[in-house]
């Protein structure tokens, strides 16, 4: 890989552990990773792998139990609540199924809004969503109030989001999920070229198809990273006796 | 039917009942604000009910053991009443009687009843301080008629007419103990030994004493009553004695009436109730059913989105617009009979709590603990149906709400109704007019009333519009407060309610703050002061028959020194017969139009003699005063008139009124005259003149004592009082202090701002809280975004200073209007125009047309528009938890 740069993110030996006792369920359990600038790694697995935990804790939302989680060489464990906000208005963007952007603020506010929440003026803050948007190639939905686009435009503008202002560091959680196919692979070409332009993205996806847009495809199962490939064809990936 | 009816309902409140457990918080919000109403009125009508004691109720305070009370006046000839006289219900006619009832007349008209004789009256005993007046009784304690009037706590019944008992009241207020002597205040009477402590079960913190005939000196100026034994007293004999001249308490009739038809006609129909008075209840319960539905609104709304799905569910396996309707109102049903049920029972607890309380703060004796059960089962019908109209908007909306939308997991609101913005405006219109009606019409306040309630239901109807038009204005504001006023406006179904209440709260209560500020204002704009700032005057008591009470003049004098030492005293002078019986007409030769309109006699008299008291009277410059020395030292009458004119002669009549109501002339004299002008002010007295002058006219005498030279306290006012009143003369003591503001103007503003905030406070936490548990989603998307912990605390205060200050901004504006409107009649006095005058004169100075004043108390509405709200949103900010629901995807 990429080995000369530096990781936009990695991973050390991370545990997560939900529940006590009786309920515990071990969701990671020693996972290793690091992601580099302009790639683009696929998360697969079956559900309850811990391919969301994996996401959650690489943007600070949730803890490892034990291990290291270091975002653009820092190291989360040391920031407090706070701290890990900043992070994530600075440097991580997020992008979720559905769900994504805030029903009361218009595409542009959404996009502009971990600027705005950051302290940049919201003339600026407003300039560089805009920005984002155009990159985007979905300017003229800037003054549209997420109920008033389709699901595949409210999905970009989270990408907008996710990318506004210096971010390095896309998380997202089955941003196709929601979407007919042919939207979705839109979706994708743009995540796609976000990181041939110098970002990192982690994105969990339950669909090989899509996991061939990915520079490599990490394979969870129960808590466990079972593989871990350049892309190789999808398919051999979800059949484990192809190890 | 029912059984059609139970069918129809059972499931939908099996479901009810559990939503309503599954969401305890929404359902304990909905609990309170329903309970608090039924808990509070249900307590207060118990505690009313309880605290008044009714006819029946109080017979034996009344008769003690007795069949029936027989009063006999000596001047009334046929009396005709009620089942209970003492309810009002009595007229008395006719010629008086050649020779009245007497004891042996009645007990042979009552089969030979035994019957004891009973005096009552009010007499003045000495105390610490001066005198003090007690509720005396006489009768015979040892007979057993008069059993169940006293309780005997200490010592003995009176053995004697030189014994009295007395209740522990009157021991405290008068300084004292069983033994001692009861000393009256007035020369002559008996002052008996007090031989026992005993309560009257009627008056409890008012002095009572009670002892045989005779002990107490009491003078019924020829009034006989007696308590009756026997056989109990009927209807028919009632109006036979009635016939004598009797009026007679009987207590089979009073506990159980005669029908209406057998009560005299000459009556006329009682009972009826003053349809203002239900007018104006029927307001007040309006505007409280509309309140809580309001502030119990928002949960039902909230309840209804979280339901959405399942309903829509419902919807789409073939459940009717009417069953999912129907499904949501069982909530109401469930919460509503729950919350009303609960709230009486522990309005009915909280009553028999406070009773202690209440009877040690009440002056007479409570009654049975009484449980007004029509008032109370209304206000479990209120509780009940408040519910059901809190439910009955979300549920109609819900039933119409696009299925296909809600199962494909899309959020948003439906349009704002076009229908309700223009009712809305129709009614403020409608309420504004009405408003402007009722200012311009006099003894209109009732209908300005209804307009008010007309421009708060307009109100309410248009908050939705406000709101939207709000969210487009927005986009301007910092990022926590545009979510707030965006997701408000989005929200309607939640936030319109909350800040309908809030809007409606204030509009009340601006208008009654402008009605009882402009009447504060009217009353400090209007005062006439009686005498000059910071003087005092003695003035005599009178008589029953209008005399002066007579008394020495030196006593008075010797009371002030001793509380005033340093103070200056000036008797007053006076013309000697102006007393009940005779008046004075002062007029311009010619004329029989008196020269002033009105006229105060704060000195005692309104006919004086010399300057000497001139000090003591108010508002007169110093150019006037000089006038009046001149003109009496010169031997000229001073008279003060609405207008001066050109005459330079007075004519002073002094006429009686005779015993027959024929007046007669005691003095007619044409006077040298100079006439000051007071204009609109009250003029110290109408006529000022030189002793010779006034010797043409008749004796003079003292009519009072003007005190001044120092400052004069309250504990010296009070001395002073006491000791005045102690005096033959009975005197009172009157200090001019100027306007004093009223403490109940204040206490009146702080109660309407302490309901207000109340109120505010209320609706705008529940909107507050409901919302944050709505925008779960939302904080989520934000946390992930990098909102910090604050967000949270920021996003719930600004949605609550949206909530408060919108609301409290409308209702400011809307309360203008009728405040403003009410103000007028409430505050003009005089606008029907002038007097005229028997025999074609018309008065020139027709009374003074004062006002309308008009006050809006701004720092009030400063405090509900601003302050309340900064505050709300402060206290929301810090009860909020900053922390962000972190990964909540799953919606």
């Amino acid at each position: 890989m990429n080995a000369a740069g530096t990781a936009v993110l990695r991973l050390d030996d991370v545990h997560r552990v939900h529940g006590q006792a009786a309920t515990e369920v071990q969701a990671l359990r020693g996972v290793s990773l690091a992601v580099y600038p302009g790639e683009l790694v696929a998360v697969m697995g079956p559900s309850g792998s811990g391919k969301s935990t994996l996401l959650t804790i690489a943007g600070g939302l949730d803890s490892p139990t034990s291990g290291t989680v270091c975002v653009e060489g820092r190291d989360l464990g040391g920031l407090d609540r706070a701290g890990r906000a900043r992070l994530r208005r600075t440097s991580v963007g997020y992008v979720f199924q559905d769900f994504n952007l805030v029903p009361a603020l218009t595409a542009a506010e959404n996009a502009a809004l971990p600027l705005e929440l950051d302290g940049v003026r919201a003339r600026a803050a407003r300039g560089a969503a805009l920005a984002a948007l155009g990159e985007l190639g979905i300017e003229e939905l800037a003054d549209r109030f997420p109920d008033q686009m389709s699901g595949g435009q409210q999905q970009r503008v989270a990408i907008a989001r996710a990318v506004v202002g210096e971010r390095r560091l896309v998380l997202a959680d089955e941003p196709t999920g929601a979407l007919d196919s042919e939207t979705g692979e839109e979706v994708l070409r743009m995540l796609r070229a976000r990181c041939d332009a110098g970002t990192a993205a982690v994105m969990v996806t339950h669909e090989a198809r899509h996991a061939a847009w990915a520079d490599r495809v990490v394979f969870l199962r129960d808590g466990v990273v079972v593989d871990e490939s350049s892309p190789l064809p999808p398919t051999a990936l979800l059949e484990p006796s192809l190890r | 039917m029912t059984g059609r009816l139970a069918a129809r309902w059972a499931l939908p409140l099996r479901v009810a009942r559990r939503e309503a457990w599954r969401s305890k918080g929404r359902s304990l919000l909905v609990l309170v604000l329903i309970a608090l109403p039924v808990l509070a009125v249900t307590a207060s009508a118990v505690v009313v009910a309880t605290t008044q004691v009714s006819g029946a109720e109080g017979i034996d305070r009344r008769l003690g053991t007795a069949q029936a009370r027989v009063d006999v006046s000596p001047d009334i000839g046929r009396v005709v009443q009620g089942a209970d006289p003492d309810q009002g219900a009595l007229i008395t006619e006719g010629p008086a009687p050649q020779r009245p009832l007497d004891a042996a007349d009645l007990s042979r008209r009552l089969g030979g009843a035994p019957t004891t004789e009973l005096r009552q009256s009010q007499a003045r005993f000495v105390s610490d301080d001066g005198a003090a007046p007690v509720e005396t009784t006489e009768l015979d304690l040892g007979d057993p008629l008069t059993r169940g009037l006293f309780d005997l706590t200490s010592g003995r019944w009176p053995s004697g007419p030189g014994e009295v008992v007395a209740n522990q009241a009157l021991l405290d207020r008068l300084g004292l103990a069983v033994g001692d002597r009861l000393e009256p205040a007035a020369e002559g009477g008996p002052s008996p030994r007090v031989v026992g402590v005993a309560e009257s079960t009627t008056v409890r913190s008012s002095p009572v004493a009670a002892g045989p005939l005779g002990s107490l000196g009491i003078d019924t100026s020829g009034l006989r009553s007696w308590l009756v034994g026997g056989d109990p007293v009927t209807w028919s004999e009632v109006r036979g004695l009635n016939r004598a001249g009797a009026v007679v308490v009987s207590r089979s009739v009073v506990l159980d009436p005669p029908p209406a038809d057998q009560l005299p006609d000459e009556l006329g129909v009682t009972g009826t109730t003053d349809p203002v008075i239900v007018a104006v209840v029927a307001l007040v319960v309006a505007m409280v059913l509309l309140e809580v539905v309001l502030l119990a609104g928002p949960a039902f709304a909230v309840g209804a989105k979280r339901q959405a799905r399942s309903l829509a569910l419902m919807s789409s396996s073939g459940a009717t617009p009417a069953q999912v309707r129907r499904s949501l109102l069982a909530t109401a049903v469930v919460l509503g009979s729950v919350a009303a049920v609960g709230g009486v029972l522990l309005g009915l607890a909280l009553a028999a709590a406070a009773m202690p309380l209440v009877q040690r703060l009440s002056a007479s004796w409570l009654g049975p603990f009484d449980v007004p059960w029509l008032p109370v089962l209304a206000v479990l019908a209120f509780g009940l149906l408040s519910a059901l109209l809190a439910a009955l908007a979300p549920a109609v909306m819900v039933a119409r709400q696009d299925v296909v939308a809600v199962l494909a997991g899309r959020r948003g609101e439906a349009r704002p109704s076009r229908v309700s913005p223009v009712v809305g405006t129709l009614l403020l219109a409608l309420g504004v007019a009405g408003s402007a009606y009722g200012a311009l019409t006099r003894g209109s306040e009732l209908f300005i009333a209804f307009a008010a309630v007309l421009c708060v239901l307009g109100t309410v109807l248009l908050v939705p519009l406000v709101l939207a038009l709000l969210g487009r204005l927005a986009r301007r504001l910092p990022l926590v407060v545009r979510y707030a006023v965006r997701d408000a406006a989005r929200q309607r179904s939640r936030t319109a309610p909350a800040v309908a209440a809030v809007a409606a709260t204030v509009a009340g209560v601006v208008t009654l703050g402008i009605g009882a500020s402009s009447d504060a204002l009217e009353s400090r704009s209007t005062y006439q002061p009686s005498l000059a700032m910071g003087s005092g005057v003695v003035t005599p008591g009178w008589s029953e028959t209008g005399e002066p009470l007579p008394g020495s003049w030196e006593a008075a004098e010797t009371v002030v020194e001793r509380a005033l030492p340093e103070a200056r005293t000036t008797a007053v002078v006076g013309l000697g017969q102006d007393d009940g019986n005779s008046y004075t007409e002062v007029s311009r030769p010619g004329s029989s139009v008196p020269v002033l309109s009105s006229y105060g006699s704060a000195l005692g008299g309104s006919e004086l003699v010399g300057d000497e008291a001139l000090a003591a009277a108010p508002g007169l410059s110093a150019a006037t005063l000089e006038r009046v020395r001149t003109a009496l030292a010169d031997g000229r009458a001073v008279v003060f008139a609405d207008q001066t004119g050109d005459s330079d002669t007075v004519r002073v009549r002094v006429e009686r009124v005779e015993d027959d109501g024929t007046t007669s002339r005691v003095a007619q004299r044409t006077l040298p005259a100079t006439y000051v002008a007071v204009g609109a002010a009250t003029a110290p007295a109408q006529l000022l003149l030189p002793p010779e002058l006034a010797r043409e006219l008749g004796p003079t005498r003292t009519v009072g004592l003007v005190v001044d030279g120092a400052p004069i306290g309250d504990a010296q006012e009070e001395a002073v009082s006491e000791g005045v009143a102690a005096l033959g003369m009975q005197g009172s003591f009157y200090v001019e202090r100027g306007y004093q503001a009223d403490d109940e103007d204040v206490i009146v503003l702080l109660v309407l701002f302490a309901l207000g905030a109340v109120l505010v406070l209320g609706g705008t936490l529940t909107a507050t809280f409901l919302a944050l548990s709505d925008a779960r989603p939302d904080l989520a998307t934000l946390a992930a975004v990098g909102a910090s912990p604050r967000a949270r605390r920021g996003i719930a205060a600004s949605y609550a200073f949206v909530v408060g200050f919108v609301g409290a901004a409308l209702g400011a504006v809307v309360g203008l209007v009728p405040g403003l409107a009410v103000a007028v009649p409430l505050t003009s006095q005089g606008a029907d125009g002038g007097w005229t005058v028997e025999g074609g004169d018309v008065v020139s100075g027709a009374p003074p047309v004062t006002g309308p004043f008009l006050d809006v108390p701004w720092l009030l509405v400063l405090g509900l528009v601003v302050v309340l709200p900064l505050l709300t949103a402060a206290v929301v900010g810090l009860l909020t938890r900053s922390r962000l629901p972190l990964v909540a995807r799953a919606a």
